[in-house]
């Protein structure tokens, strides 16, 4: 039982993880018009004002089809072309941090959608992940017989 | 400060799980030569919890902000155990999440891993040259919190930096990682007191919980 002066500590941060699920994830949504507007942020909710985009065929899925720049909001919009129905790969990218939708174009698809998980999920599945530790720590601390 | 799926080459990737994969080699090698191997895995467990849930904490330094990443921390006081909890929780991150990437698992581990490993032996220097103190044991706490995370931007930025695909403004994108490696430098302080104060507590209260440097492997030969 040496490591009962860590319980508290360990305690205290997976509290903290209710209070702020917040940090450098990436989430990307998507809106089909007539054009194709995407929106990136941090997952701290923070806009990817800046951001490079990189829009990708899908006939080529190696060669960038279109290059730009995110404006303040982390908006970005451009219009892919008809001809080429299928998955248009879609990557948003600043100092290293990053995420690539992938966006149905043709007939027959969702109007919107995005990359990542509600909050809700996030937080149901870090408190299980932060139990199965606890779990360990238990199982490997119990009393020998 | 995790490298997500699709920035980095794939040689690079590989190149990344393959010192990881050395590396988890050595530290487990390390491990099964303790007296008792599984009585830190108690304490290795929920040091990987603090530092899975550590990347939700974020400190904003305008105009970014960044997270803790704790892998000096873990390096201080787990010893070898850091490097295999540092790959637990980065796997969790990425899988849970979409903190970093599965490609990307083994660079960044390497990148946080290595560090840890080397703020290990930062953390044994308080006993070199003189009797282990409070003092020592701070100082060399801060120095193995703040200098874990300063290695691990410092690889994080080369290889970023290294790697900007030819399509994308190369000096933009210099300029957003030299912002974010430079706003990581308040944090090293914070991660170096944080550590300072988890010693000492640890110091106080259970002081053979720091004890698995040299006095460890001296036992066991």
């Amino acid at each position: 039982m040496k490591w009962k002066p860590a319980l508290p500590l360990a305690l205290l941060l997976s509290l903290i993880l209710t209070a702020a699920v917040s940090a450098h994830g990436v989430k990307i949504e998507y809106t089909i018009g007539m054009s194709v507007e995407i929106v990136a942020a941090y997952d701290t909710g923070e806009p990817m004002a800046g951001g490079q985009v990189t829009v990708y065929a899908p006939d080529e899925p190696s060669t960038p089809w279109l290059t730009g720049i995110c404006d303040e909001g982390g908006r970005f919009v451009f219009t892919p072309d008809p001809a080429k129905p299928g998955t248009w790969d879609v990557q948003v990218r600043q100092a290293g941090h990053g995420d690539m939708v992938h966006i149905p174009i043709g007939d027959n698809v969702a109007v919107s959608g995005s990359t990542g998980y509600t909050p809700l999920q996030i937080v149901l599945m870090g408190a299980c992940v932060v139990w199965g530790f606890i779990g360990t720590a238990l199982f490997f601390s119990r009393r020998r017989a | 400060m995790h490298i997500p799926d699709g920035v980095l080459p794939v040689a690079v990737s590989a190149a990344g799980y393959a010192t990881t994969g050395a590396a988890t080699w050595y530290s487990l090698r390390k491990i099964s030569q303790k007296e008792n191997p599984q009585e830190n895995i108690p304490k290795a467990s929920l040091l990987t919890a603090a530092f899975f849930v550590a990347s939700w904490i974020h400190v904003p330094v305008p105009p970014t902000s960044v997270h803790l990443v704790l892998n000096g921390l873990l390096g201080a006081v787990l010893g070898y155990y850091s490097f295999p909890a540092i790959l637990i929780g980065l796997f969790f991150q990425a899988v849970m999440l979409q903190h970093g990437g599965l490609t990307t698992l083994g660079v960044n581990a390497t990148m946080m891993g290595a560090p840890a490993l080397l703020a290990h032996f930062v953390f044994r220097l308080r006993n070199v040259g003189g009797k282990e103190s409070r003092v020592r044991t701070g100082v060399f706490g801060f120095l193995a919190g703040a200098g874990g995370l300063g290695i691990a931007v410092l690889i994080f930025s080369i290889l970023l930096t290294t790697f900007i695909p030819t399509h994308l403004d190369a000096a933009a994108e210099r300029a957003s990682i030299c912002v974010l490696a430079l706003a990581h430098a308040p944090l090293m302080v914070l991660e170096g007191i944080f550590t300072t104060l988890v010693v000492l507590f640890l110091r106080r209260v259970k002081p053979e919980l720091l004890d698995n440097g040299a006095g460890d492997e001296n036992r066991t030969r």
